[in-house]
């Protein structure tokens, strides 16, 4: 029962601070299960994709109930993130544990990275697209994607990066945010809150199209899973309403901190498993 | 591939287009709380029997679900949550598809028959690999 609780306590503590930082809990299951609770990786990333989402559904439906999230293009890049998630699972069953722990190790320094940058600016804090590009805007397979005050840019290489978020997602066990947000925002001229809530709502098709090649294959154990997903969705829901009254800049420098630390015990796991 | 309904609904500013919002805004959250319900019980048993997750559930088996949950295993009500759990986007995506079917709105409606397309893939493929 003890390992049961602590599961549920881990997975809301990942849930929590993934919330509180606007990462989702994805990015801390995959080391809470293989470094805190001896699972194989491939194992802990499938809980993961099934965790994420859990996690995302609410958050995504309450997106779309104010009309933050963009459906349309939601929609049109999560085809794409679906193929580089049918990608990227098959290959997750091809990859050594080593270089699967390896390319993990370097998601967490990338991310612990990109946090210490300097925060975007303040035009795209407030969620103003980027200044426009001289490419003009076209449609994207024949339909206008674009919403409210913006139109959509550079559609193929949104398309690439979304297959790519579907290959990392699938991979890696994580919503693919990582890659979307950036993607939509910086490439796609997508303002940054749309760009988040329209990520979030891709989770689900993306993490699912991976998530079943898990399954079938026997590689989710839904004795972990249950308490996992629980956690995770106790500690993101406790987060959304918490994140207003916390101090996140201290919180930030202490996730860089559990990041780095992470991604040594990643990197010393690959050379174990060597 | 072009059509006027598309343009017309750019993001969420039709009409039709925010009524499908809420629509699959209200699917995805039913989908997921059912999800959450059915795990909550089944991490409830579990702790009340005792049990540690680590030490191994079986694989999905549909054949077994029903009994496991009427039986009130715990494996019954973490499959049937998590099984809940990743058919809701795959739901979503299909409800989507009636919605734009009714609109006429034909390129997100194909979009939509591709998604499920992939996701039919990934079962397949996994099925057969199994």
């Amino acid at each position: 029962m003890a390992v049961g609780l602590l599961m549920v306590a881990g997975g809301a503590a990942a849930g929590l601070f993934g919330s509180l930082l606007g990462l989702g809990g994805g990015i801390l299951i995959v080391p809470l299960l293989t470094l805190g609770f001896g699972l194989d990786l491939r194992e802990a990333v499938g809980v993961s994709l099934v965790a994420v989402i859990v996690t995302s559904g609410a958050s995504a439906g309450v997106y779309l109930q104010r009309h933050v999230a963009n459906l349309r293009l939601g929609m049109t890049l999560e085809l794409f993130t679906a193929v580089g998630a049918l990608i990227g699972g098959l290959i997750a069953f091809l990859l050594s544990e080593q270089v699967l722990a390896g390319l993990f190790a370097a998601m967490l320094i990338y991310v612990a990275v990109a946090m210490l940058r300097p925060r975007a600016d303040a035009a795209a804090a407030a969620g103003d697209p980027p200044a426009p590009e001289a490419e003009p805007a076209a449609p994207s397979l024949g339909v206008d994607l674009g919403g409210p005050g913006y139109t959509i840019r550079r559609f193929r290489l949104g398309a690439v990066g979304s297959v790519l978020a579907g290959v990392t997602s699938a991979l890696l066990g994580v919503g693919g945010g990582l890659v979307k947000v950036p993607v939509m925002h910086l490439v796609m001229g997508v303002p940054l809150r749309t760009a988040t809530a329209t990520s979030n709502l891709m989770i689900g098709v993306t993490a699912s199209a991976s998530a079943i090649i898990y399954v079938l294959r026997g590689e989710v154990d839904p004795l972990v899973a249950g308490p996992t997903a629980i956690g995770v969705f106790l500690g993101a829901t406790l987060g959304s309403r918490t994140a207003h009254r916390v101090d996140l800049r201290i919180l930030r420098w202490l996730f860089v901190v559990v990041l780095l630390y992470t991604a040594v015990q990643m990197v010393r796991r690959a050379l174990a498993l060597a | 591939m072009t059509n006027t309904p598309a343009r017309a609904s750019a993001g969420a500013a039709s009409p039709a287009a925010e009524r499908l919002d809420v629509v699959i805004a209200r699917l995805l959250t039913v989908g997921t709380y059912a999800s959450v319900a059915s795990l909550a019980v089944g991490v409830g048993l579990l702790l009340a029997a005792g049990r540690s997750p680590l030490e191994g559930g079986p694989a999905l088996d549909a054949g077994r679900l029903v009994g496991d949950v009427v039986a009130l295993r715990p494996e019954g009500f973490l499959w049937l949550g998590l099984i809940v759990a990743i058919a809701t986007p795959s739901a979503r995506v299909a409800a989507s598809l009636v919605g734009y079917l009714r609109t006429g709105e034909r390129t997100m409606a194909l979009v939509s028959i591709l998604i499920l397309a992939v996701i039919a893939v990934s079962v397949i493929a996994s099925a057969a690999e199994g």
